[in-house]
């Protein structure tokens, strides 16, 4: 902690005693603005700063930016604020703005979220501005939009998720020695359920931060990396796990059975394009969206290819809103997709023999066998 | 990493009986780490609300929020500074905003208090870690 401390000193501590509230009020205004430039920033790959540096009127404001426009790091940021002489001679109120100013910048080019920018930025001006820009947080939480998520190939980490999340407080546990940035980067790579269970963690503003982050992630780390954070995540898991300090639960209630999936995913794949489309697009996404977790991520692609776009979206957004279920449940709706699928197949006498009969299998499938030891 | 600066050492400094006023803050942040577990960080929103002291209150909404790690040491630190404290008030708040960073890391109790008592001093630290371990689960 004295790290933070020590550093605060040597840059020279600011107190916003002295400076009016008229002042502080149009800091706070700026630090709004700069938040809004990050998001910005973030959702252009930073393709926004030129022009909001051209636009902005401030001069510090606008120093900084144009810095970030030619791709300046943090460091640079920080380093150009410290030597420049558009720090020298100031009044205490546009002191305070250069601290803030600086503060903000140099997280905006570290790849902060917006709301880590706000609260580093006003903090300068004390306590007495902690809610009014937690109202503003959470006003943009609220009017957010969900972003678009493609459906990914989910690996070992969801079900760790899955299985952690039978005791919440195990699975927060973890995140939290994890620390958020490599929390982040590993569920970067897994499905919007997992990130869901996750968020619900911290409330609206940092459950938007959450998922802003994870989709964030998704985009600038490559595949190795994100590799890299699920395997350092598994790995607090099992020293967590080693140390007596986490009980995992019962792994077999959420692991499907990997021959109903594959016999529901040869069926998916072997039907004729019309009737799997009939099926999808007449059927209730929610079942749908269900069955869908008994089926290999190759019957996913080649389903949501079918589909028009939005139609596709519809059934993504069900599948992001599903609950995770365990295996017997997913059973359950592959057998009723399966019973859709042969009663459309009867009424427009369409579909393959290879693929009836394995629809049919999946149908019968609690008669053959049982579902899980 | 420890980056010590005069200044910084200079308003550290106060009396042995004031540091004694370390021992309930390192049981309130042992209370706060134990409901927690129990409870989860989300709980931490109603501490805040019966929070007095404006740091605290505002470093458990931040930890409530999921805001950690260098991000909170930043942000608490400048609140901190923002008031021209010095003496044991100053050594408080920042056993306070460690006490908070510790909490936000998920730390058991035994490195939480080990990272605070370090705010007692060298000569008192031990007797006060021996003290606290003795009263903490």
């Amino acid at each position: 902690m004295i790290r933070a401390i020590a550093e605060a000193i040597a840059r020279g501590a600011m107190r916003p005693g002295g400076v009016s509230r008229q002042k502080k009020d149009a800091i706070f205004e700026l630090s709004c603005r700069v938040a809004a430039i990050a998001e910005r920033s973030r959702d252009s790959g930073g393709a926004t700063l030129a022009r909001d540096a051209e636009a902005e009127k401030r001069k510090l404001l606008r120093f900084g930016l144009e810095l970030l426009a030619e791709g300046a790091d943090a460091a640079r940021v920080d380093f150009a604020f410290e030597h420049s002489p558009i720090s020298l001679d100031l009044d205490a109120g546009t002191k305070l703005e250069l601290a803030s100013v600086r503060a903000g910048l140099v997280a905006l080019s570290a790849g902060k979220h917006p709301s880590v920018v706000l609260r580093r930025m006003t903090a300068f001006l004390g306590p007495e501005y902690f809610d009014k820009a937690g109202e503003w947080l959470a006003e943009k939480a609220r009017k957010r939009r969900r972003r678009e998520q493609s459906l990914l190939v989910p690996g070992d980490l969801p079900d760790l998720i899955r299985s952690l999340a039978l005791d919440p407080r195990s699975l927060e546990r973890t995140i939290r020695v994890a620390g958020r940035d490599l929390a982040v980067a590993a569920l970067a790579g897994c499905a919007q359920e997992s990130v869901d269970l996750v968020a619900g963690f911290y409330g609206p503003v940092g459950a938007a931060a959450f998922d802003d982050d994870a989709a964030f992630r998704r985009t600038r780390l490559s595949g190795d990396e994100i590799g890299q954070a699920q395997n350092a995540f598994a790995e607090v898991v099992k020293n967590l796990e080693a140390g007596g300090e986490l009980e995992l639960g019962p792994e077999d209630e959420f692991a499907s059975d990997p021959a109903f999936v594959h016999e529901l995913t040869k069926a998916v794949m072997a039907l004729d394009e019309r009737s799997l489309r009939a099926v999808f697009k007449e059927g209730d996404s929610r079942i749908l969206a269900l069955a869908m977790q008994g089926l290999e991520p190759r019957a996913h692609e080649r389903i949501l290819g079918l589909l028009p776009h939005r139609v596709a979206q519809r059934l993504l957004d069900a599948v992001d809103d599903a609950a995770i279920l365990p295996s017997r449940e997913v059973l359950v709706a592959g057998k009723t997709l399966a019973q859709a699928v042969l009663a459309q197949a009867a009424l427009a006498k369409s579909g393959s023999r290879e693929s009836l009969e394995s629809f049919e299998k999946v149908r019968d499938w609690m008669e053959d066998r049982p579902t899980s030891p | 990493m420890i980056n010590w600066n005069a200044e910084l050492a200079k308003r550290l400094a106060c009396g042995e009986d004031e540091r004694r006023g370390l021992g309930p803050l390192i049981r309130r942040f042992i209370d706060l780490a134990r409901k927690t577990r129990k409870e989860g960080y989300l709980a931490l929103e109603s501490e805040a609300a019966q929070a007095e002291d404006p740091l605290l209150k505002v470093g458990l909404r931040l930890v409530a929020e999921g805001v950690s790690g260098d991000d909170l040491e930043d942000i608490l630190a400048t609140y901190l500074l923002a008031n021209d404290e010095k003496g044991w008030p100053f050594l408080r708040t920042c056993a306070t905003v460690e006490g908070l960073v510790s909490l936000a890391a998920g730390d058991e109790n035994p490195i939480l208090i080990r990272k605070l008592v370090a705010y007692y001093g060298a000569d008192r630290a031990l007797s006060l870690l021996q003290e606290l371990e003795g009263q903490s689960p």
